[in-house]
């Protein structure tokens, strides 16, 4: 039986007006079911908001054909959105209504009888932190706290899907860990798939699983980041001082391979399994004088810099090339 | 019916929208008076015989009566009227309605029922009251005779109510301020009569009452009524510029109504 995913494009293309902004886009991402975070990643004007708001049905494809959660976005849109949570990025509510009226609205909107519709509203006001104002009038309420109450709305209902578009904009730091932690409670433990649009890369680092880049209305780049944090895959930068001359041909020993940039500098890549502790045991059996050493991954934001063409390698893979070169 | 549950409460939690509505219900007790009393001639004797002869129940009392709750009701659609739409494109929650099960046109939908629910509590809900009333005073064969003044009565005050609502609604949805957007509702009728006047008068013609919409809504009670119409255009010619100008309403508030705004 074949996974469904939660996002699928075939050849997607999108134009509003004469522009085309989505070129062709293909990709699967995320599978049904299985409580996994995707991330949208993109500078300004890549097409992240209009392949959100293509996926509600506000905007419709020129060609090709996009699906959520298995649903053509075009023929069974009515069927999707009432298993779809959208929390746009901009302010959204209904000034005059309070926080437990709104969501109450809300949640009987997406399906659910107004006796559970209450219920739900109060339990998800009281989980999101807004428990003590569910009855003050939205327009009352903070920066933060609207932010929480639009969080809040997409997730009365309890959909499968949660699209969270730039979900810590403006937020302080501690209410961004509160926000980061609620998405986290999402998938982890209430199941739900969710699709965070965000130019944050700490953000996307912290609580997805995967993530596309997008540049220009297309994919330039598609990682799976939970296998790459399983992978162990990493490099060191050494700088040591003494008689390196030997370093290269004991490197071997600890399993590892390293090339020299000179001046006592190293880049040595680490396979699975092998700690950075084993470099520091090699350096004192070659009477090295360790200066430096950074133990590192590729991280997000080199990868995003990368397919935006800002750098040509990551460091990694630099090291990687470098080791493997000589 | 979520939106117009919703709706309805938040309006009818409005005093002043709760004082208007039962101020309405002035005229439509006045007229139940009205009919008992010609029903009770006995209570009339003494008076003028050409009197009595006035007052009978038919097309023009319905008429009148018609002409008055319409007026009432211009007045509370413009009250209720620009908290429909208004407060949801002020604060960006269309996203919030369109990303659920809910198409534009049901939401459209939804919001013209709210008000034109509010304003059937004073229009043609009185009117039938008053009808029962008369056949159960006068008996079966007054309904026999006249059953055509009820059915005419319901479709024109719908035909009026469905004006005012679209005119209530594409005020709300253009204008943010409650008092601006009702006070633009109540400018829009007044506004019409005085150009489909001015153009009367200044090239010599009776075809500019099609521009208002007040006098064509009248015409057609005319007809539906049996009653003697104003002079100018026919019943025909009114549906006609009636139709054209709800369709216009409804294009004018279909392009507001999206989720998102698109820059091209």
């Amino acid at each position: 039986m074949s996974e469904t995913a939660v996002v699928e494009l075939e050849d997607l293309r999108v134009k509003l007006g004469r522009r085309e902004i989505l070129h062709g886009i293909s990709c699967r991402l995320g599978v049904s079911g299985t409580g996994k975070a995707v991330g949208l990643l993109g500078p300004n004007g890549a097409g992240k908001s209009t392949l959100i708001l293509t996926l509600l049905g506000f905007h419709r494809a020129s060609a090709g054909r996009a699906r959520i959660l298995g649903m053509d976005c075009r023929r069974n849109m009515g069927e999707a959105r009432s298993r779809i949570g959208y929390m746009p990025e901009n302010d959204s509510f209904v000034g005059e209504m309070t926080a437990v009226s709104f969501l109450r609205q809300m949640a009987e909107l997406s399906g659910l009888p107004p006796k559970a519709a209450l219920e739900k509203a109060h339990e998800v006001l009281f989980h999101v932190g807004l428990g003590e104002s569910r009855y003050r009038e939205l327009r009352t309420y903070s920066y933060g706290m609207k932010q929480m109450a639009k969080l809040a709305q997409a997730i009365v209902h309890g959909p499968e899907l949660v699209i969270l578009d730039e979900p810590t904009n403006g937020l302080d730091p501690a209410a961004r860990r509160r926000m980061l932690k609620l998405v986290t409670d999402m998938k982890e433990e209430q199941g739900m798939n969710v699709l965070v649009c965000s130019h944050l890369l700490r953000d996307i680092e912290q609580v997805c699983d995967e993530a596309v880049i997008l540049k220009d209305g297309a994919i330039v780049h598609h990682c799976n980041l939970e296998e790459e944090r399983r992978s162990n895959k990493s490099f060191v930068e050494l700088e040591v001082t003494g008689d390196d001359r030997n370093l290269r041909m004991a490197l071997p020993e600890i399993g590892a391979d390293g090339v020299s940039e000179g001046g006592g500098r190293w880049r040595i890549v680490l396979p699975a399994g092998v700690e950075v502790e084993a470099i520091w045991g090699l350096a004192a059996r070659q009477d090295l004088l360790v200066r430096k050493l950074t133990h590192r991954r590729d991280t997000l934001e080199e990868i995003f810099l990368k397919a935006m063409g800002h750098l040509s390698h990551t460091p990694g893979e630099s090291a990687t090339l470098e080791v493997g070169g000589s | 019916m979520v939106l117009p549950r919703y709706a309805w409460r938040g309006l009818y939690e409005q005093r002043l929208v709760i004082l208007l509505t039962m101020v309405a219900f002035v005229w439509p007790l006045l007229c139940a008076g009205f009919i008992y009393l010609t029903n009770h001639v006995e209570l009339l004797q003494g008076l003028d015989k050409e009197f009595l002869d006035f007052i009978q129940v038919n097309g023009q009392f319905f008429r009148v009566f018609m002409y008055v709750q319409a007026g009432c009701a211009v007045f509370i659609a413009a009250l209720a009227g620009p908290g429909l739409i208004a407060p949801d494109l002020s604060n960006n929650a269309l996203p919030l309605y369109f990303s659920r099960p809910l198409t534009r046109w049901s939401y459209a939908l939804a919001r013209l029922t709210v008000i034109i629910g509010m304003l059937s509590v004073v229009t043609w809900i009185p009117g039938l009251l008053l009808l029962a009333l008369q056949v159960g005073l006068a008996g079966g064969w007054w309904f026999l005779a006249n059953w055509t003044l009820g059915a005419g009565m319901v479709v024109g005050f719908l035909l009026w109510l469905l004006i005012l609502s679209l005119v209530a609604m594409a005020s709300s949805a253009y204008v943010k301020w409650r008092i601006v957007a009702g006070a633009v509702s109540l400018a829009v009728f007044f506004i019409l009569s005085g150009v489909s006047e001015m153009i009367d008068q200044v090239f010599r013609v009776s075809w500019g009452h099609v521009l208002d919409p007040a006098w064509t809504v009248n015409r057609v009670w005319c007809t539906l009524l049996g009653v003697d119409p104003p002079e100018g255009p026919g019943a025909g010619a009114s549906i006609v510029a009636l139709t054209a100008f709800v369709l216009l309403l409804v294009v004018v508030i279909e392009r507001k109504l999206r989720p998102v705004e698109v820059v091209r």
